[in-house]
């Protein structure tokens, strides 16, 4: 019995013997190619060299971003030592930057991991650098590499256009041409052309053993430097600007409290922001774009604590030129107006003054500018509908109504809209129209996070309604889901003024007052005029774009354009006393004001005669009869638009007509003019 | 007569009235690995030691002088008698038990306790534990009949559980499984029916998941297990990584391989542990399928003449001895080199006679002086 056992295990030990050797055969007979081949990989080590970023430039040439040469150290992960030898490089890494032990054995730990690189410090002092370069036996796996920092010069006066970068998020790097020692822009054109203005890494080539000494290079592949952005954007205009509304903002709040108010504080009366917009109205070049209060991007280059990031100002990385929506109010009424003369919407026939019964009354005809409006809706709108004038404003024709922004006047052409159409699709001809000027839709602008506003009618309504019903959110009152239609005759009143549920952005305001003018060629804005590689070979020239075309009739845009000049220079427009002290060519500008109700009732305050909380609204256009530029100024819960909004436009439009040597103060009104 | 009896006793180890008639084959596939191991040793030891600017050559003479003291050991062990041996077994066993709950309270390297600091040597009573439990195992179960009878398993459970138990404290997995291993063998040998064998296989295999499952296994051992049995799980493991390139290596050197001291995977370092439990890579890489094959055969030999040397001798102590040792040698060769070869985990069993290590190298050729002696003194009868 032994024999055979024996015999048993002799036989299991040989067949395991066996088992071995088939498996050297197979690898070293059968596979031997294919291992070699990997050998080959394992001994080679890629290390990513920086493409400085592209520079972005004004429309004169003038460098708002570019870089400045710095050296780095960085962690080779794909060359670091193994993880066994760290405790050395550790202490000394440790005392060389100042990082603490345990994070300095953390990075290299990632590092390693991932095979790529992470800066340990970014921007080293010459003597930083020789003290590593000549010490590299100490800091294996430790460069120095070049390492451009990026420096916005103008972007001062442009963070929102220009945005900043900062290291991609979790997100970012699913892409698989991002690192995580990659810098990407964040915000403005820097996000909307990053892949254009990163360029592409270089590489270096190394042969390597385990340890990570270099044996030897390999080969080196350059890097190529980001192409560079040609903005539309005027540098000049554009500090007019924020320098207009960082001094109508602070105006506004001294006329608020002249103690001054909680700026970003509790109060909801205090002025919050001002944000302005310089379009060219023959292609949509937008020249100035500003919103302030704003930063200085510079902060996010080397990097931003939670706790900084904390301490700003509310919403002021947003760009509210493109991101803010807002209640055009009254200078929606451009809208109305133009809708009016080209679709032949009146008054209500019994509103007239003294017709002759020989012709039908025209929008030339007159009638009274009440305090208040009675309206007969059976729906549940509101029936007294008060005009911004507290007094009578007597007789007024369309033209007048809107030099005085008379409400009553355009809330009875909707409102006759409204009995005669209601329930039919003419009944949204009036949100037609605004649409087809850019409104309730992006405009489609190179930068990124544009809102669309909302142009209300009974279709949104409808499907407001539907989605609050099955759990969505609360945009309409309770009471309204009850009825058979939740749109009502009150809506579109509202809406005829840029009131209720209507909202634009700026840039959109600019847009479609610029179509207005200028025969109703609505253009794509746009941020970039064109690319230039590092040689300074076109890359892309960004070709104006017809966004939309609209045929309005001439009389109507000349009739347009002599009262929005009107409302600049005769005594009674709203916005003249803004224009007072203009200047020469006063006469050269039109522009229309708006004042959008925030909140109802005002608490606090020093203005105890100024009912509620208003953001105040200027679109203005120079020249008017050949337009070239349209300004539109935002102050939000600033005041009226004649008051605050209008004077606070009057630089830049100085700046643009006269030049730079008349450009005077900001000077706010006190009177509440619509 | 009497006298002279008395006389000649004491001496009568050396001065036996049959010449002691050596093994040649035997110890010649021992030298030749043991000199293949010192040449690779250096191969794999010297370009790291010297980009660090040290003796290229420091743990290869260190290595050169376990082989001395092993061979040393090698030749005393062949001298030892049959008697002599069973009346040292417990005491060797027990002594190795000892020394197995002493290094438990040793100072831990890479957390886990392993190693006796003996002044210039660290001392692995492991090592020592697998040949003593051969010992253990043979004397208990050489008083059994041809069937081995059920008491007898039982009585041989606590003996290999003991050290299996003290060496998984340490934490040692591949160790605790060269103990079962072993005893399943000798088991087998010492005439267990196959059903009772079975049994055994079976009830190993359930405490080898049971362990598992308890969560009993540390977090390394886990990884190096699940990351071979699953090669997706985390490519970033250090177990899957070092397999990688031990398999590349090994596989990067062909037929005949890069040429010896031309390794640039094992000279570059990337293949960890190198001179320890992945020297076979260095093989594989400058020596290729010829040199791997021949190392390989050089192990069939050696099994080949221990257990040529188990059917020499009648007695059951002897032929227990040898086929214990023969297992010994086979389990480690085969999961070492299968463990280069991506076909077993890694564990950490050094490769007998090639792996730098004084305990393993020692403690092995202990184990194959047992097996000599074993064989020289068989009957004059051939087999």
């Amino acid at each position: 019995m032994f024999g055979m056992r024996l015999s048993v295990v002799g036989t299991v030990f040989l067949l395991l013997f066996g088992v071995l050797l088939l498996r050297l055969w197979d690898f070293q007979l059968v596979s031997a190619q294919e291992y070699r081949e990997q050998v080959d990989l394992n001994l080679v080590r890629f290390v990513q060299t920086p493409a400085p970023r592209g520079e972005i430039l004004d429309t004169h040439g003038e460098l708002i971003a570019g870089n400045r040469p710095a050296l780095a150290a960085v962690v080779q992960g794909a060359l670091l030592p193994s993880a066994a030898d760290d405790d050395l490089l550790v202490q000394r890494l440790s005392t060389f930057s100042g990082i603490e032990m345990s994070e300095v054995s953390e990075i290299l730990e990632t590092a390693r991991n991932r095979g790529d690189q992470i800066t340990i410090v970014d921007e080293l002092s010459s003597s930083q650098a020789v003290y590593l370069v000549e010490r590299d036996e100490l800091f294996p796996g430790i460069s120095v590499v070049p390492h451009p920092i990026r420096v916005y010069h103008g972007a001062i006066l442009a963070p929102h256009v220009t945005g900043f970068i900062g290291r991609p998020t979790a997100l970012d790097l699913e892409r698989a041409d991002i690192l995580p020692q990659d810098l990407l822009g964040k915000a403005g054109v820097e996000r909307e052309y990053d892949a254009l203005l990163r360029g592409t890494p270089g590489l270096i080539k190394y042969q390597a053993n385990a340890q990570g000494n270099i044996l030897q290079t390999l080969g080196e592949q350059l890097p190529t430097p980001g192409s560079s952005l040609i903005l539309e954007l005027d540098l000049g205009i554009q500090q007019v600007l924020t320098t207009a509304l960082l001094q109508g903002l602070q105006s506004a709040r001294l006329v608020y409290a002249p103690g001054g108010c909680q700026q970003g504080g509790n109060d909801p009366g205090c002025p919050v922001r001002a944000v302005g917009v310089v379009l060219r109205v023959s292609d949509g070049a937008v020249l100035a774009m500003s919103s302030v209060p704003d930063f200085n991007p510079n902060i996010f280059v080397e990097g931003i604590s939670q706790a900084e990031l904390d301490a700003m100002p509310d919403g002021v990385l947003t760009n509210f030129a493109i991101q803010g929506e807002y209640a055009p109010a009254s200078t929606f009424k451009a809208i109305t107006y133009v809708t009016a003369f080209e679709n032949d919407l009146l008054p209500r026939a019994e509103s007239f003054l003294e017709i002759p019964k020989t012709r039908e009354p025209t929008l030339d005809d007159e009638i009274q500018c009440s305090p208040q409006l009675r309206a007969d809706f059976t729906d549940q709108s509101q029936l007294v509908w008060r005009n911004w004038k507290r007094s009578d404003d007597g007789p007024q024709d369309i033209h007048r109504a809107f030099v005085r922004s008379c409400n009553i006047y355009f809330w009875d052409i909707a409102l006759n809209l409204w009995d005669i159409h209601k329930g039919t699709e003419a009944e949204s001809q009036l949100q037609d129209w605004a649409r087809e000027l850019g409104m309730g839709s992006r405009t489609g602008i190179d930068l990124p996070f544009e809102s669309s506003g909302i142009i209300p009618d009974r279709e949104l309504f409808e499907q407001w309604a539907t989605e609050q019903e099955s759990g969505g959110p609360k945009r309409l009152a309770a009471t309204r889901l009850e009825l058979a239609s939740p749109w009502l005759g009150g809506d579109l009143l509202q809406a005829a003024v840029g009131q209720g549920s209507v909202l634009v952005t700026p840039l959109q305001l600019a847009t479609a007052y610029a179509a207005l003018v200028n025969g109703g060629t609505v253009w794509e804005p746009r941020i970039v005029n064109r690319i230039e590689d590092a040689d300074g070979g076109i890359v892309f020239i960004n070709t104006p774009r017809v966004a939309n075309s609209i045929e309005i009739a001439p009389g109507t845009i000349l009739q347009l354009r002599r009262d929005l000049q009107q409302v600049v220079n005769s005594q009674e427009g709203t916005a003249a006393g803004a224009f007072d002290f203009f200047g020469p060519n006063r006469e050269l500008i039109g522009g229309k004001t708006g004042t959008a109700q925030v909140i109802r009732e005002r608490k606090g305050g020093d203005r105890p005669d100024v009912e509620g909380v208003n953001t105040a609204i200027f679109s203005g256009i120079a020249p008017i009869e050949n337009p070239e530029w349209v300004v539109v100024i935002v102050i939000e819960r600033g005041g009226s638009g004649g008051a605050v909004a209008a004077p606070t436009a009057v630089p830049v439009l100085q700046y643009l007509l006269n030049g730079p040597t008349f450009v005077r103060d900001v000077q706010v009104g006190l009177e509440f003019l619509d | 007569m009497a006298l002279t009896a008395r006389r000649v006793e004491p001496v009568a180890l050396l001065q036996r009235d049959r010449p002691l008639r050596p093994d040649l084959m035997l110890i010649l596939a021992y030298m030749t690995l043991s000199a293949v191991g010192i040449v690779m040793v250096y191969s794999a030891s010297a370009p790291r030691l010297e980009a660090f600017g040290l003796d290229p050559g420091s743990q290869m003479r260190r290595h050169a002088v376990f082989v001395v003291i092993g061979v040393v050991v090698f030749v005393a062990t062949s001298t030892i008698s049959g008697r002599a041996l069973r009346g040292m077994s417990p005491f060797v066993y027990g002594l190795s038990l000892a020394a197995l709950v002493l290094v438990l309270f040793a100072p831990a390297r890479a957390g886990v306790n392993r190693w006796l600091d003996l002044g210039p040597f660290q001392l692995q009573p492991s090592e020592f534990a697998k040949p003593a439990l051969i010992l253990i195992l043979a004397l208990l179960l050489s008083s059994a009949e041809e069937h081995l009878d059920l008491s007898y398993i039982f009585r041989a459970i606590p003996f290999v559980v003991a050290p299996a138990l003290l060496t998984f404290l340490q934490p040692d997995l591949g160790t605790m499984l060269v103990f079962g291993f072993i005893a399943l063998t000798m088991l087998f040998i010492a005439g267990a029916t196959w059903r009772q064998f079975t049994c055994l296989v079976i009830s190993a295999i359930v405490l080898a998941i049971a362990l598992f499952q308890v969560g009993a296994l540390r977090d390394y051992q886990l990884t190096r297990l699940t990351a071979f049995l699953d090669s997706a799980a985390d490519a970033g493991s250090t177990a899957l990584y070092n397999q990688y390139q031990s398999e590349i290596t090994i596989g990067s050197g062909g037929v005949l391989g890069k040429g010896l001291f031309q390794g640039t995977q094992t000279n570059l370092s990337y293949v960890p542990a190198q001179t320890t439990d992945f020297i076979f890579t260095a093989v594989g890489e400058q020596l290729g399928f010829v040199g791997g094959t021949i190392v390989i055969m050089l192990y069939v030999v050696l099994v080949w003449r221990i257990l040529v040397a188990a059917g020499s001798r009648r007695d059951r102590f002897s032929r227990l001895i040898t086929v214990g040792v023969a297992s010994l040698l086979v389990f480690h060769v085969f999961i070492n080199i299968g463990m280069t070869l991506r076909l077993m985990p890694v564990t950490g069993l050094p490769l007998p006679f090639l792996s730098a290590g004084g305990s393993a190298f020692i403690a092995m050729s202990a184990a194959l002086g047992l097996v000599h002696s074993i064989w020289m003194r068989r009957s004059p009868v051939p087999e």
